[in-house]
């Protein structure tokens, strides 16, 4: 009874943190100029679970990276979403949920630095949930890449 | 059912092969070349007298002969858009082809002697040729023991002067880094960003047309000039008003207008014509000249420079 409580409990933080998503409310923050074809950042999710945060925050880079882009900070430059097409999200709505399913191809373009562990600066406690800063890599060309093969974004070579 | 089958692969062959054939428009060369900033800073130049004022030209040559960091800046831009699906042509190697193809022009004759023509105009056109720039200008900033880099990269329209896309800033000092170190991280930092504006150029390109610019002039045996009447107007409303109906939405600018010459700016050609042809300033160029030649009796010469620019002279070939 009490596994099946904790079970139904964690299910709906899953659910609640891929509604947030879905919302874009979490945050990305630019880190350092990663190696070649990846992008180093930090991402605030939000949950009452941190754990659940920072397992989401994979999701929230990748999802981010793709529609939303980033701010720079002194020194290091912001990067532009790879989507152009703004409303592309609702156009291929079926590609991007199964892309973005738990343990999706969303995974594979991601890597949590650090092995996920978070700075004490970076577990915030605000009201009743959670705000963590996970710091995260992203492989920009293998998922641009991917989405260009998926024709979900468009090649600069494409047309000529 | 089986014949029915049949038919759709059919069909989905041949409209693969026709997006294939006609889809595809042509493709701008794009060069990465030091700014004349950058190599006047760093003594790659060449100083001449032009009737007593001193012109300072960029001398590529000896910059990618002696400058390494240049090289490793340019290979490594190479590198990210070759990546990218976007090959540039590589300086050095269009110098060396350049000047190898100039001694074998020169030493060239046919059998029974013949040598190559050349007009001075050939000659003048024999520079690095590329339809977009991609300039790039860098300053290493010192701070007691700190360094950091100004990273400066331009993608300049070679044919309308305009730039369409750009990147540049400062990285973070280092009291370690290598001057290589520190280019290298400029380079991955900044070239997404230029790229995406490269592409939202493209799009623009493939949405409102390829902007050139088309220059008229007229040689003085012509036995007239633009203010002429032909059919019922002056020459240079007709051919006006075929730049109009030519225009992906009527886009042009007339910048100049003379009874000798008429300078057309921003002129939005599409990518491909009606045809599914890719188009060029030149093919597109060669519909006016045909036009003033069919309905008005009058021969033109076409040149062309590059994709985006296009002169016709009035009066004879």
């Amino acid at each position: 009874m009490i596994l099946l409580g904790v079970n139904a409990s964690s299910c709906q933080s899953k659910k609640q943190v891929n509604k947030d998503t879905d919302n874009w409310r979490y945050e990305i923050e630019a880190v350092n100029t990663g190696i070649q074809g990846t992008y180093l950042i930090k991402v605030w999710s939000y949950s009452a679970k941190p754990e659940v945060a920072i397992e989401q925050a994979k999701k929230n880079a990748v999802h981010g990276i793709i529609f939303k882009g980033f701010a720079g900070k002194q020194g290091i430059p912001g990067q532009n979403p790879l989507a152009t097409n703004s409303s592309i999200e609702k156009e291929k709505s079926s590609f991007f949920n199964e892309f973005f399913m738990d343990g999706g191809k969303y995974m594979k373009y991601v890597n949590l630095s650090n092995d996920g562990s978070v700075a004490a600066e970076d577990r915030l406690r605000i009201g009743r949930e959670y705000k963590i800063g996970v710091l995260v890599s992203v492989n920009v060309t293998q998922l641009r890449k991917f989405l260009e093969d998926e024709r979900i974004i468009k090649s600069l070579s494409s047309g000529f | 059912m089986r014949i029915y089958k049949r038919i759709v692969i059919t069909l989905a062959i041949v409209t693969s092969l026709v997006e294939v054939v006609m889809g595809q428009a042509k493709k701008p060369t794009i060069m990465v070349v030091p700014s004349d900033a950058w190599c006047i800073k760093n003594g790659y130049v060449l100083e001449y007298d032009n009737q007593g004022t001193k012109i300072k030209v960029s001398d590529y040559k000896r910059a990618v002969q002696e400058s390494t960091d240049l090289l490793l800046v340019i290979s490594k831009i190479n590198d990210l858009m070759a990546a990218r699906g976007f090959p540039l042509k590589n300086l050095e190697s269009s110098i060396k082809t350049l000047e190898s193809e100039a001694a074998e022009s020169a030493m060239m004759t046919s059998k029974a002697g013949s040598t190559i023509s050349e007009s001075p105009v050939d000659k003048l056109k024999k520079t690095a040729k590329a339809d977009i720039w991609m300039q790039l200008t860098w300053t290493v900033n010192q701070t007691g023991p700190k360094k950091s880099i100004t990273f400066n990269l331009q993608g300049l329209d070679a044919y309308t002067d305009k730039q369409i896309a750009g990147a540049s800033g400062t990285g973070v000092p280092s009291f370690t880094a290598e001057l290589p170190v520190l280019l290298e991280e400029a380079v991955l930092s900044h070239i997404d960003n230029f790229n995406s504006l490269l592409q939202a150029g493209f799009d623009d390109w493939f949405k409102n047309g390829r902007e050139i610019v088309l220059r008229i002039k007229k040689w003085d045996s012509f036995d007239g000039d633009l203010e002429k009447e032909y059919g019922g107007a002056e020459l240079g409303s007709q051919i006006e008003k075929w730049v109009s109906e030519n225009t992906v939405q009527g886009r042009f600018n007339t910048s100049d207008a003379t009874e000798n010459m008429m300078l057309f700016e921003q002129v939005r050609i599409p990518m491909i014509d009606s045809n599914g042809k890719a188009l060029d300033a030149r093919g597109w160029g060669k519909g006016l000249q045909k036009h003033l030649k069919d309905t008005y009796q009058v021969e033109s010469k076409l040149m062309m420079k590059g994709l985006g620019q296009v002169t016709i002279v009035i009066g004879e070939k």
